[in-house]
């Protein structure tokens, strides 16, 4: 009998032990884009004050949301083909946002300070970024890249790691160039312990190039 | 119930796998910095002899604007050796990347062996290094070959140094010129003088010839002429007017206009046979062709829609399809060395300028802000345009690089210079 | 003739053919080989007209006082031995495209000649494109100046 039960109990477990795991790999992530992040205190304000016009301005924000994988990579695509177009960017980024059945995903927001946190912090990040990487010329190609990076709570980067190389070469350069130039978030360091631990501790840089010429 | 709290922790700590992903898409407008060190000589040599091979592979490497400099004053240490290489007198100066070398005369002949390095100064590491013999009379040419093999270790593309540019100048004095010179506009060579215009020059694939378009005789004739020897074969195309020839890839045939009566279509011309064969038949204008890449298409201008339009057509289905739709005036499409996108000249508001386009988009994206732009051509790796565009009444060169960084114009020349051509890389 | 002579000139008309391997013998009539440009050495026949006629952007029309003045034109060129029109454009656009506009300038011209009686035999046409501007400045006074079709009588 005791056998049975410990048997039993080990199957559970096993079961449970397996579900953890899908539930890892599937679990969702955030993205910050540039171009979005600008778009969220739109939802925002047009949530709180025209709840009616609320599937036009929540498609932007798509991309900020804790959503599926396959679902970022398709907006990362859209607000790809927008961004090489730029003179035509927010008509894109309406049409192509417009297009897209995400209705149900509303109800999942919730904008919580912490939030607000990680999407601040996210695009001072993002802004440094930007700053210092010197993008190689590849014209027609569209590339993607990303680095691993860990962080102290001072906001030092301990190491980072290009995770996941494009299959450009002088493209995975660059980055490995503009990364050895930083070597601290200092802004970091004002962020709050919870929001540092679960989201800042470690976080990935995705690098990417739309191909666009110019 | 031990289990349990593992499990429990477990799902806890779930929360730290999901990784924040930042997106960075814009990159900085800045350039990178590149400090040039005068080379080491050894015993026997002009202190100068060093320092003039980094001035010039320093002008090479700054011709499109695409890289900045660290002026020689500024510099804290001139290194020719790894050993004495630091990366902290760069670092702090800004530079990205450093070249040093040292050059060793090998004979009294005036051979020379030069030593080379190339570091990266933010990542600490050195990413190239390499040797080469070569004439003291050659330093050009050795400038030349370093440049391209840093260019390409930085950008990752094919160095165009030793590449050449053809185009017409028009003196003053109402004589017209047909000249090639190296890229930097060095080395200029008149091929052809006449009293009468000349047009649209194309380079053979393997740089050897030059078709181009000749009214010596009173009527538009199409000329080649072989660069070493100078000699020039008219043509018999026995049209009206024989214009706008352009060699295929393979450098077997040409693309060319031929109006008989009035009506000019495209044609090929295979130089073997001599013999012409139709490729479009239509009342309305159809001129400008131009092979793509793999030269099973080739683009041309039509105003069959009214307006100056571009199309492409199968060179051997024959089929044929518009390219562009927005705006009164698209001519002159060439395709990028990828062949996937188009540069041709945009006509917008009464300006004309150089734009391109995906070939998988509809949006044109014009380059240049100039108003009177025309005959864009492109470097072989596909990273710079140098176009014709005219101040005053003065036609001079301008240039542009396709990440949009820098705009330059080439210098000026004795006369109104126009229709640049790019030549090939010379082992293509 | 000889029967011998006239079937070699046929031959050769053959092998003249079939090396610019073009099946269209319309088009083959009235081109203008380079040989056939020998009046050029000759002066050009003064006749006191303007000898230009003026075209929009990107059109080859005629209107009417272009019209007027050619007809001034006819009787001088019934007793010309050539007709030289020359197309031209202005500088905008593309160089090559300008070519063939200018081609359609002139044919414009020609067609309008024929229809008035002249022979298409003695009415020669070459385009300039953009090559030879009269005005070399960038404004619409030049530019309305350079889009012409040159007149010259031999």
């Amino acid at each position: 009998m005791n056998k049975i039960i410990t048997s039993f109990h080990t199957l559970l477990l096993l079961i449970i032990f397996f579900s953890l795991i899908f539930s890892i790999f599937s679990m969702p992530k955030l993205k910050v884009s540039k171009n979005e992040s600008i778009k969220i205190n739109f939802y925002e304000m047009s949530e709180l004050s025209k709840p009616s016009r609320k599937i036009v301005s929540n498609k932007k924000v798509t991309s900020i949301k804790k959503n599926k994988d396959s679902k970022d990579s398709k907006d990362s695509k859209d607000s790809k083909d927008s961004y090489t177009n730029s003179n035509n960017l927010s008509d894109l980024l309406n049409n192509s946002f417009l297009k897209k059945d995400i209705k149900n995903e509303i109800s999942k927001i919730r904008l919580t300070k912490e939030r607000k946190n990680i999407i601040k912090f996210s695009s001072i990040i993002q802004n440094k970024i930007s700053s210092i990487w010197i993008k190689p010329n590849s014209l027609s190609e569209t590339l993607s890249a990303k680095v691993l990076i860990r962080l102290a709570p001072s906001g030092e980067i301990l190491d980072f790691e290009l995770e996941e190389p494009s299959s450009n070469k002088s493209f995975n350069e660059s980055i490995l160039t503009a990364m050895s130039k930083i070597f601290f978030f200092e802004e970091i360091a004002g962020a709050d312990r919870k929001v540092f631990e679960t989201n800042f501790r470690n976080f990935k840089l995705v690098f990417k190039s739309s191909g666009e010429i110019r | 119930m031990k289990r349990f709290f593992l499990i429990l922790i477990l799902i806890i700590s779930n929360n730290i796998f999901s990784i924040l992903e930042i997106e960075i898409i814009k990159g900085s407008d800045n350039l990178s910095k590149i400090a040039f060190v005068p080379f080491a000589v050894n015993e026997g040599l002009e202190l100068s002899q060093g320092e003039n091979l980094a001035k010039l592979i320093e002008s090479n490497m700054l011709l499109f604007g695409e890289f900045e400099n660290l002026d020689k004053a500024e510099m804290l240490a001139f290194p020719s050796l790894e050993e004495d290489f630091f990366y902290r007198d760069w670092k702090i100066q800004g530079v990205d990347f450093s070249v040093i070398g040292k050059i060793n005369s090998v004979n009294i002949l005036g051979n020379l062996n030069i030593s080379y390095t190339l570091f990266n100064i933010n990542r600490r590491i050195k990413v190239l290094e390499g040797e080469i013999i070569g004439s003291e009379n050659n330093i050009d040419g050795i400038a030349k070959i370093i440049s391209n093999r840093i260019y390409e270790k930085i950008t990752g593309l094919k160095g165009i140094f030793d590449t050449k540019l053809a185009y017409v100048i028009n003196s003053d004095s109402d004589t017209y010129q047909m000249c090639i010179s190296d890229i930097d506009g060095k080395n200029e060579r008149i091929l052809f003088t006449s009293k009468s215009p000349i047009m649209s020059p194309d380079w053979s694939p393997d740089r050897k010839k030059i078709a181009y378009v000749s009214f010596e005789n009173g009527i538009a004739e199409i000329f080649i002429q072989d660069l070493k020897t100078g000699e020039r074969d008219s043509i018999q195309a026995l049209g009206m007017t024989n214009s706008a020839p352009v060699w295929s890839p393979n450098g077997k045939s040409l693309a060319l206009v031929v109006s008989f009566s009035g009506n000019p279509d495209i044609f090929l011309y295979s130089i073997a046979s001599k013999s012409l064969s139709r490729l479009t038949n239509h009342y309305a204008i159809d001129t400008e062709p131009s092979w793509s890449p793999d030269s099973k298409k080739i683009i041309f201008t039509s105003d069959r829609s009214g307006s100056p339009q571009l199309y492409e057509i199968n060179t051997s289905s024959k089929r044929q399809k518009r390219l562009t739709r927005d705006g009164t005036y698209n001519a002159r499409g060439r395709y990028f060395p990828d062949g996937k996108s188009i540069f041709f000249v945009h006509g917008n508001n009464g300006n004309f300028q150089i734009a391109t386009k995906k070939l998988s988009s509809r949006f044109i994206q014009t380059l240049t802000s100039t108003s009177l732009d025309e005959s864009p051509t492109i470097s072989p790796n596909g990273n710079v345009i140098i176009y014709a565009t005219k101040k005053g009444s003065k036609g001079y060169l301008g240039g542009i690089t396709l990440n949009g960084k820098s705009r330059f114009s080439l210098p000026v020349k004795n006369g109104s210079v126009r229709e640049p051509a790019w030549s090939p890389l010379v082992n293509k | 003739m000889e029967p011998i002579g006239i079937f070699i000139l046929a031959m050769l008309c053959q092998v003249y053919s079939c090396a610019a391997n073009v099946s269209d013998s319309v088009e083959q009539m009235s081109y203008a080989s380079v040989a056939g440009e020998e009046y050029l050495q000759g002066d050009a026949v003064e006749v006191g007209l303007d000898d230009k006629v003026y075209f929009d952007f990107d059109k080859a029309s005629l209107d009417a006082e272009d019209k007027m003045l050619l007809e001034q034109y006819l009787p001088f060129i019934k007793k010309a031995k050539v007709v030289r029109l020359e197309g031209h454009c202005d500088e905008r656009g593309t160089r090559e495209y300008n070519l063939a506009l200018g081609e359609r300038r002139a044919l414009e011209v020609r067609d309008f000649l024929i229809v008035k009686g002249i022979k298409g035999k003695k009415i020669r046409v070459v385009s300039f494109g953009e090559e030879k501007p009269i005005k070399n400045s960038s404004n619409e006074m030049s530019w309305a100046e350079n889009r012409r079709v040159e007149i010259s009588l031999y």
